[in-house]
């Protein structure tokens, strides 16, 4: 090797390994810079993303629409019923809400308040392992913001960490960077909702005390000012008590499946404090 | 060298858009780490360092982990790859195969290590082994289909008078 290529290749290697950590660095600043170069990157990628999602959909829709009508009535006519039945639930639990907003009024609570939503179409998953996020059609020109949480058909899907102008990033609920606060509902025993990664999450500093049994709902606290109070992370799909130290291992298994859903809401939301 | 860039670019954002809408989420492939590591094969050094460059940033910009971490393992495999090719001399399908899975076995333990130098917690080592293993042996054994898109594409470039021996590539 001539003393001039070894000296070539000492540069790049030095060189690259400088461009990384540079950019290692910056993002974990969540530098301008690179968010604007994220966001070139996605302004020219994700609509053939979108445009391909969207003739996959069109092509699925023909063939379920036209071909794949079997069932259909009768499925219709059990989401009759069923739809019936919920409205009558329906009823119920407005009275519930209207009840605990006049009294979390009276004595002055900070309130979390949901505004109106906004639909939004999951366009792409990150499809490596190492972060679960995903993005949406809908950006920072439909009014979405950094922080808003974004729910599923059977629970919350994770929070809005990246506006674009027409796209926006959501961490999902499962990821390893995402944490929120949570309770069972049953108990009122409260604990860490944190990522595991996949399509898992735990949940964290549950003493060994607490009664927690397989099945229970995991609700959001409404704590840390996320997520509004009530909706559904997931169930306990294992707990164990026979660990070291003072808290559980408590399995959650999310209430949606991460990894298939295609709508969505944004949920914009607000904190009012209410003053008898 | 433009042409060429755009050629490769667009195959790798091609695997992108095949891996997100159709693989994702029943198969797990590293398609782009693997067509990294054959253009790293390849004579031209300078095309395989920018691609990795372009590919680690659509990579980077899809994901929540900090910027940087799949321009980093990008540029890793075609260093890797540089390596094999001067000190190895793959010509065999077979030994190919074998160093890409050792270059995204390196990249993976790379991965983790960045992760946990910059205070991040990586998977543990039992998932590791579970849920990568076999991503990884999957992505390795799809090598000589790998290897005929890059030939392809390179065959490509060279309608447009790209010749692969770029001056960096002479060592």
């Amino acid at each position: 090797m001539r003393p001039r290529t070894r000296f070539r290749n000492s540069l790049i290697i030095i060189a690259t390994l400088l461009l990384v950590i540079s950019l290692l660095s910056l993002g974990l600043k969540r530098s301008s810079v690179l968010r604007k170069v994220e966001g070139v990157m996605i302004s020219l990628t994700a609509p053939g993303l979108q445009g391909l999602y969207y003739l996959g959909r069109t092509l699925r829709g023909v063939w379920e629409g036209y071909l794949h009508l079997v069932g259909v009535q009768r499925e219709n006519a059990a989401l009759r019923r069923r739809l019936v039945e919920y409205e009558q639930k329906e009823v119920q639990y407005q009275e519930a809400l209207q009840t605990a907003t006049r009294l979390e009024a009276l004595i002055g609570l900070k309130q979390q308040m949901a505004l109106p939503i906004t639909g939004a179409r999951v366009i792409a998953y990150d499809p490596s392992l190492w972060s679960r996020c995903a993005l949406l059609d809908q950006g920072q020109d439909h009014g979405v913001k950094r922080g808003l949480p974004v729910l599923g058909a059977g629970g919350i899907m994770g929070r809005i960490v990246e506006t674009y102008p027409h796209y926006s990033k959501v961490m999902l609920i499962v990821d390893r960077n995402s944490g929120a606060d949570a309770m069972l509902p049953r108990t009122r025993v409260r604990g860490i909702l944190q990522g595991q990664g996949g399509n898992r999450c735990s949940l964290d500093y549950v003493p060994k005390s607490a009664d927690v049994q397989v099945g229970d709902l995991v609700l959001a606290s409404g704590l840390g000012g996320i997520y509004p109070k009530g909706m559904v992370f997931g169930k306990v799909n294992a707990a164990n008590k026979k660990t070291q130290g003072v808290f559980q291992e408590i399995e959650v298994t999310p209430g949606v499946d991460l990894s298939a859903l295609e709508e969505v809401v944004v949920v914009k939301v607000v904190n009012l404090t209410l003053t008898p | 060298m433009t042409i060429p860039l755009l050629l490769y670019s667009l195959a790798g954002l091609g695997l992108f858009y095949f891996q997100n809408l159709l693989l994702f989420p029943q198969v797990r492939l590293r398609l782009l780490g693997l067509l990294l590591f054959y253009v790293g094969l390849r004579p031209s050094f300078l095309l395989a360092f920018s691609l990795a460059l372009i590919l680690g940033v659509l990579q980077d910009s899809y994901a929540t982990t900090p910027f940087g971490l799949h321009l980093g393992g990008g540029l890793l495999l075609v260093g890797i790859a540089r390596f094999c090719r001067r000190r190895l001399l793959l010509q065999k399908i077979g030994p190919q195969i074998i160093a890409s899975l050792g270059a995204l076995t390196l990249q993976e333990i790379g991965f983790m290590v960045t992760l946990l130098l910059l205070g991040l917690e990586p998977f543990p080592f039992h998932d590791l082994l579970a849920f990568r293993g076999s991503e990884l042996l999957a992505t390795a054994a799809l090598g000589p289909l790998m290897y005929a898109l890059v030939l392809g594409l390179e065959k490509l470039s060279s309608r447009y008078g790209w010749r692969p021996m770029s001056p960096w590539a002479q060592e």
